[in-house]
C-alpha cells in the first residue's frame, strides 16, 4: 500500500515535469510562431525565424503528445474527464496544433505572396491560441469544473463551455502563458538570430517576460479570493482509484493557500517563478540570451509547480459535486501500471534529454539568412 | 440515457480522422526504410547520385511526414475528447502503450527527423546514415506500440476487470506486449507500409522513365523500390493469412463476417465465397459463387475443423447475454452498496458482463433491471443481432484488400524482373501499371483498417465494452462543431498536400537537389557564424 | 587501443543483437520475424542497387570494346 502511495506521488511530480517540458519546449516554438509576423518584416527574416527552430520543433512537439499519453496512462479518469468536459476548447486546441506542422512544411514550398502570407497568419493563430488555452485550462481547473459521475464511471458535464473560454481568471492565466511563450521564443530568436531580427525579438521577449511577472503577481493575490477545495477529513492516499464514494470536500475562499501555510517551504516555488520572470528580461537586457532562455525555463517550472503545489492532492476539482473531485489519490492508474510506466520513464527520459541536447548541439550557432533564402530545403 | 446519434457521430468522426491519418502512416513506415537503403548505397559506393536520391525522396517523405504528425496528434487526444467511458474503462492498460510510444519511439523519430533533413553538412556520412536508420526504426517502433494498444482492443490480454474501480486493471505487461494479435497485426501493418512506400517510389520513377527524364536517377530508384517492394508484398500476404487464423481463434464473429459465413462450415468441402452479396437485413446472401474445398484449409490450415457461422454465434451470444444482464445488475448494486453478496453474484457472471452492457441499449430506458420476462426474448434477439459486425462491409473490404495485395505481387514481380534485366524501357506497360498503382497500396491499407475495426464491432474492447457504451456524453451541437472543423481543415490539408506532392514529383530531382541555384551573395555555411555585421540579404 | 574499443563496441552490439534475438524468438516469434525480415528487405534492396552499378560498369566496358 505504501508503494502505491509513493507511486501516485511520483507520478503527480512527473506530471509536473511533463507539463513543464511541454510548456518550455512547445511554448518556445509557439512563441516564435506568434512573433513571426512581428519580428520578421521581410520574407527572408521570417524564413530565418522558422529555420531557427526548424530542426527542433518536431521533436519539441512530442512533449505535447507525450503529455497526452502519460496522463492517459497514469491518470486515466483525469484524461477521460478533463478532455471531454473541456471539449470545445480542446478541439480548438487540436485544430491549432494540427495546423502548425502543416504550416511549417508547406509555407515556403510555394513562392507566392498570398500563399506565404496566409501561412504566416496560420502561425500566429496556431502559436497564440494553444498557449492561451493551455493557460486558461489551468485557470479553470483552479476554480473547479462542473461535472459529476454516473455509477459506471462515465462523467456528466454540468456547465456550458462558454464559461471555460470567457472567465476573467482563466483569461489572465491564458495571457500569462502566452506572455511566457513569447518570452521563451524571443530568447531563442536572439540566441540564433542576427541583426534586426534579434533586436526586435529582444524587445518582444523583454515585454513578454515582464508582463508575465505582473500577471503572476496579480494571480497570486487573486487566488486568495477564489474558492479553493479542501477535504473535510483525512483521506487514505492508498485508496483504490475511483472518484465515487469519496469523502466530503468543501469549497472555501483561500483554501488553495492551505498547503503553503502547512509547508512554508512551498513558498520557494512561486519565488523561483518570479525570479525567472524578473531575471530573464534582465539577462536579455544584458544581451545574455542563453542565460535568459534558462531563466525562462525556470519561470515556467516555478509557475507550474506553484499551481500544482497549491492544489495538491487535487487534480481537477468539481465545483458542482465537490465530493467527486479528481485527486492524485482517486484518479490514478493501478500500482502495477504506474510501476511499469515509472520503469520506462526512468530509462527513457534521460535518453531523450541526452539526444535532444545532442541535436541542439549539432545545430548550434547563428542562422544565416542568405543561405536560408538560397536553399529551398529550408522552411 | 445514451444518445445513439451522438455515439454515431463520434464513431463517424473517429473513423474519418483515423482513416485520414492512416493515408500518411504507411508511406512514412515504408519510405523511411527505403531512404535508409538508398543512403546505405551512398555510403557504400560513395556515388553522389544516391545522395540526390535520398534528398529528393526525403523531400517527398517530409511533405508526407508533416501531415502524418499533424493528424496523429488528433488521434492521441480523441480518446479523451470523444471516448471518455472507454478511456476511463481501459486507460490503466490501454494508455500505457501510448505513453511508451511517446517515450520510446515518437521522441526519437521527431528529434532525428530534424537532423536527417538539416544535418547533412554537420554530420559525418556514417553518423547521418545512423540518424536515417534511427528515424526509420523509430517510426516503425511507433507503429509497434500503437498496434499493441490496438491489439488490446481486439483481444484484451493482460488485464482484468476490477469491480471496485469499475475498470480494466493492468495485470501482465508481458501478456499485453506479446499478445499474438498485437504481434501479427504489427508485422502485417508495418510491412504493408513498406509495400506502400515501394510502390510510391517505383511509380514515380516509372513516370520519369516513361517521359525519358532523369533516367540515371529513375532507373536506380526503380530498381531499389522494385526489389524492396517484391519481398515486402510476398511477406505481407503471408502475414495477412496468419492474421486471419488468429481471428479464427479470438474473434470468430469477425472471421464469419469476413467470409460471409451465415451457416457454420463443417468438414473439408465447405465452399469459399469468391463473390457474394450479403444482405445484413435478411441475414442471407442475395447471390453468391463459392469454390468448394477451399475455405477450411485456407482459414484453419487443416481439413476437419468446424468454422462457426453467424447463426451459431448469435445463439451463443443469447446465452451469454442472459448471464451478462445478471452480471451488470449485480455490479451496479455492488457499486452502490459494496455488498459482498452482490460481488459474489457478479463474480459468477463476470466473464459475460460485456454482453450485459451490450443489452443495455435495448432495455427499457436503457435500464437492465426494467427488463420483464415478457420483454426478455426481444432484448436477447436484438442484442444477439447487434453482436455481429456488418457483414457486407466486412466481406468486401476484406476481399478488396486481398485482391489488391495479390495484384501488387504481379506488378512488383514484373517490375523487378525487367529492372534486373535492364529492359524496362522495352516494356512501357509495366511502367504504366506501376504508375497507376501508386495510390492502390494506401487504398489497400485503408480497407485493411476497415476490415480490422469494422470486424471488431460492436465492441471497443472485444467482449468487454460495447462501442455504444464508450462515447463521451456530449450534445449533438458539440459533435457538429468538431466534425465540421475537421472536415474543413482536413480538406484544405489534402488539397495542399496533393498540390505539393504533384508539384515536386513533376519538378523531379534535377531541378532542386543536384545543383544549388546560383546565389546573389557568396555562399557561406548555414550556421556557425557569430557576429554578422552587415546585411547582404537586404 | 582504438582497435580494442572498436572491437569492444562491436562485441557489445552483437551481444545485444543476440540477446534481442533470443528474447524475441522465445516470447514474440512475430517480432523476431519482423527484425529479420526488415533487415533482409533492406539488404536485398541495397544489393540490388550495387548490382545495378556492376551491371552498368560491365555494359560500359563491353560498349567500349565493341566500339573500338
Amino acid at each position: 500500500m505504501e508503494l502505491y502511495i509513493a507511486l501516485k506521488i511520483i507520478w503527480a511530480l512527473l506530471l509536473g515535469v511533463l507539463l513543464s517540458g511541454l510548456a518550455i519546449m512547445v511554448g518556445m516554438d509557439m512563441g516564435v510562431g506568434t512573433l513571426l509576423r512581428f519580428v520578421g518584416r521581410t520574407d527572408a527574416e521570417r524564413r530565418t525565424s522558422l529555420a531557427i527552430i526548424g530542426p527542433h520543433w518536431d521533436g519539441n512537439q512530442v512533449w505535447f503528445i507525450l503529455g497526452g499519453g502519460a496522463i492517459f496512462a497514469a491518470f486515466p479518469t483525469l484524461y477521460a474527464t478533463s478532455f471531454s468536459t473541456f471539449y470545445v476548447v480542446m478541439i480548438l486546441l487540436l485544430f491549432a496544433m494540427i495546423l502548425r506542422p502543416v504550416a511549417f512544411e508547406y509555407r515556403s514550398k510555394v513562392d507566392a505572396r498570398h500563399w506565404r502570407a496566409s501561412w504566416d497568419w496560420a502561425f500566429l493563430v496556431s502559436g497564440a491560441l494553444p498557449m492561451i488555452i493551455f493557460g486558461a485550462a489551468f485557470g479553470n481547473v483552479l476554480q473547479g469544473v462542473g461535472f459529476h459521475f454516473g455509477w459506471d464511471g462515465q462523467y456528466y458535464q454540468d456547465e456550458s463551455f462558454v464559461w471555460y473560454l470567457l472567465n476573467p481568471f482563466a483569461l489572465l492565466c491564458g495571457v500569462m502563458a502566452l506572455a511566457l511563450a513569447v518570452y521563451q521564443g524571443g530568447a531563442m530568436l536572439m540566441i540564433r538570430g542576427m541583426g534586426d531580427l534579434a533586436a526586435r525579438a529582444r524587445r518582444f521577449a523583454i515585454g513578454g517576460g515582464l508582463l508575465a511577472l505582473v500577471l503572476f503577481a496579480i494571480g497570486g493575490v487573486w487566488i486568495r479570493f477564489i474558492k479553493g477545495f479542501a477535504f473535510t477529513r483525512s483521506v487514505d492516499p492508498g485508496m483504490p482509484a475511483t472518484p465515487l464514494g469519496g469523502p466530503a470536500v468543501v469549497m472555501r475562499a483561500g483554501a488553495w493557500l492551505d498547503n503553503f501555510h502547512t509547508h512554508p517551504l512551498l513558498w520557494l516555488l512561486p519565488a523561483l517563478g518570479a525570479c525567472g520572470m524578473l531575471g530573464g528580461p534582465l539577462a536579455l537586457l544584458a544581451r545574455k540570451p542563453v542565460l535568459g532562455w534558462w531563466l525562462g525555463a525556470l519561470a515556467w517550472i516555478g509557475t507550474i509547480f506553484t499551481a500544482g503545489g497549491a492544489m495538491f492532492p487535487f487534480l481537477m476539482p468539481s465545483s458542482t459535486t465537490p465530493a467527486e473531485s479528481l485527486t492524485v489519490w482517486n484518479a490514478s492508474g493501478s500500482a502495477y501500471n504506474l510501476g511499469w510506466m515509472l520503469g520506462f520513464a526512468v530509462v527513457f527520459v534521460p535518453i531523450i534529454v541526452t539526444y535532444t541536447g545532442w541535436a541542439f548541439r549539432v545545430m548550434k550557432g547563428k542562422v544565416n539568412p542568405a543561405t536560408v533564402v538560397a536553399d529551398d530545403h529550408f522552411y | 440515457m445514451i444518445d445513439p446519434t451522438v455515439v454515431n457521430l463520434s464513431r463517424l468522426q473517429f473513423a474519418l480522422t483515423a482513416l485520414y491519418h492512416f493515408q500518411f502512416v504507411p508511406l512514412t513506415l515504408g519510405l523511411s526504410f527505403i531512404l535508409a537503403a538508398m543512403e546505405t548505397v551512398y555510403v557504400i559506393t560513395g556515388k553522389p547520385i544516391y545522395k540526390d536520391m535520398t534528398l529528393f525522396w526525403g523531400k517527398l517523405f517530409g511533405i508526407n511526414f508533416a501531415i502524418g504528425v499533424a493528424t496523429g496528434l488528433t488521434m492521441e487526444f480523441e480518446f479523451g475528447t470523444n471516448w471518455s467511458m472507454y478511456s476511463h474503462f481501459v486507460g490503466d492498460v490501454f494508455g500505457t502503450p501510448l505513453a511508451i510510444e511517446g517515450l520510446m519511439a515518437f521522441f526519437m523519430e521527431s528529434t532525428f527527423v530534424g537532423l536527417m533533413f538539416f544535418g547533412w553538412d554537420r554530420l559525418s556520412r556514417p553518423a547521418h546514415l545512423a540518424v536515417t536508420y534511427l528515424v526509420a526504426l523509430a517510426s516503425n517502433l511507433s507503429a509497434l506500440w500503437i498496434l499493441i494498444a490496438n491489439g488490446f482492443m481486439q483481444d484484451p490480454a493482460g488485464a482484468r476487470f476490477d469491480p471496485v474501480t469499475m475498470r480494466m486493471q493492468f495485470k501482465s505487461f508481458g501478456a499485453l506486449v506479446f499478445s499474438p494479435d498485437a504481434q501479427a497485426k504489427f508485422v502485417h501493418t508495418s510491412i504493408a507500409g513498406y509495400v506502400s512506400g515501394a510502390m510510391f517510389v517505383m511509380g514515380i520513377s516509372a513516370y520519369y522513365l516513361l517521359r525519358k527524364q532523369h533516367r540515371e536517377f529513375a532507373a536506380r530508384s526503380f530498381r531499389i523500390a522494385a526489389l524492396f517492394g517484391l519481398v515486402s508484398t510476398l511477406a505481407v500476404v503471408t502475414l495477412g493469412d496468419a492474421l486471419g487464423r488468429m481471428d479464427d481463434l479470438v474473434q470468430p464473429a469477425k472471421l464469419a463476417a469476413m467470409e460471409g459465413l451465415w451457416h457454420s462450415a463443417r468438414g473439408p468441402s465447405a465452399p469459399w465465397k469468391l463473390f457474394a452479396l450479403p444482405d445484413d437485413e435478411k441475414q442471407r446472401d442475395a447471390a453468391s459463387i463459392g469454390i468448394p474445398y477451399v475455405l477450411t484449409p485456407l482459414v484453419a490450415h487443416e481439413w476437419k475443423t468446424t468454422i462457426p457461422g453467424i447463426y451459431a454465434l448469435e445463439r451463443a451470444a443469447k446465452a451469454r447475454t442472459v448471464s451478462g444482464i445478471k452480471a451488470i445488475i449485480a455490479l451496479k448494486s455492488f457499486g452502490a452498496s459494496h455488498d459482498p453478496a452482490a460481488l459474489a453474484a457478479f463474480r459468477k457472471h463476470e466473464n459475460d458482463m460485456g454482453y450485459g452492457f451490450l443489452a443495455q441499449r435495448y432495455a427499457p430506458d436503457q435500464d437492465l433491471s426494467a427488463i420483464t420476462p415478457a420483454l426478455l426474448p426481444a432484448v436477447l434477439a436484438k442484442t444477439a443481432r447487434a453482436s455481429i459486425p456488418n457483414v457486407f462491409v466486412e466481406f468486401w473490404s476484406f476481399r478488396i484488400m486481398v485482391g489488391l495485395g495479390v495484384a501488387f505481387i504481379v506488378v512488383f514481380a514484373f517490375g523487378a524482373y525487367y529492372s534486373l534485366k535492364n529492359e524496362l524501357e522495352k516494356h512501357p506497360l509495366v511502367m504504366k501499371a506501376a504508375m497507376l498503382a501508386i495510390p492502390l497500396p494506401i487504398l489497400a491499407c485503408e480497407f485493411g483498417w476497415v476490415t480490422a475495426e469494422n470486424g471488431r464491432q460492436p465492441w471497443t474492447v472485444y467482449g468487454w465494452l460495447p462501442t455504444f457504451q464508450s462515447a463521451s456524453s456530449h450534445g449533438i451541437g458539440y459533435m457538429i462543431f468538431s466534425l465540421a472543423g475537421f472536415v474543413l481543415l482536413y480538406s484544405l490539408f489534402i488539397a495542399a498536400e496533393l498540390y505539393l506532392m504533384f508539384k515536386y514529383a513533376r519538378l523531379g530531382p534535377g531541378e532542386h537537389t543536384a545543383q544549388p541555384k546560383p546565389l546573389p551573395v557568396p555562399v557561406r555555411p548555414v550556421f556557425g557564424q557569430p557576429g554578422y555585421a552587415h546585411k547582404p540579404w537586404q | 587501443m582504438k582497435d580494442l574499443v572498436k572491437f569492444g563496441a562491436l562485441a557489445l552490439v552483437l551481444l545485444t543483437a543476440l540477446l534481442l534475438a533470443v528474447v524475441a524468438g522465445d516470447e514474440g516469434p512475430w517480432y523476431f520475424a519482423w527484425l529479420v525480415g526488415t533487415t533482409m528487405i533492406v539488404l536485398i534492396a541495397v544489393s540490388s542497387a550495387v548490382l545495378f552499378e556492376t551491371q552498368e560498369a560491365n555494359s560500359l566496358a563491353t560498349h567500349k570494346e565493341t566500339s573500338q
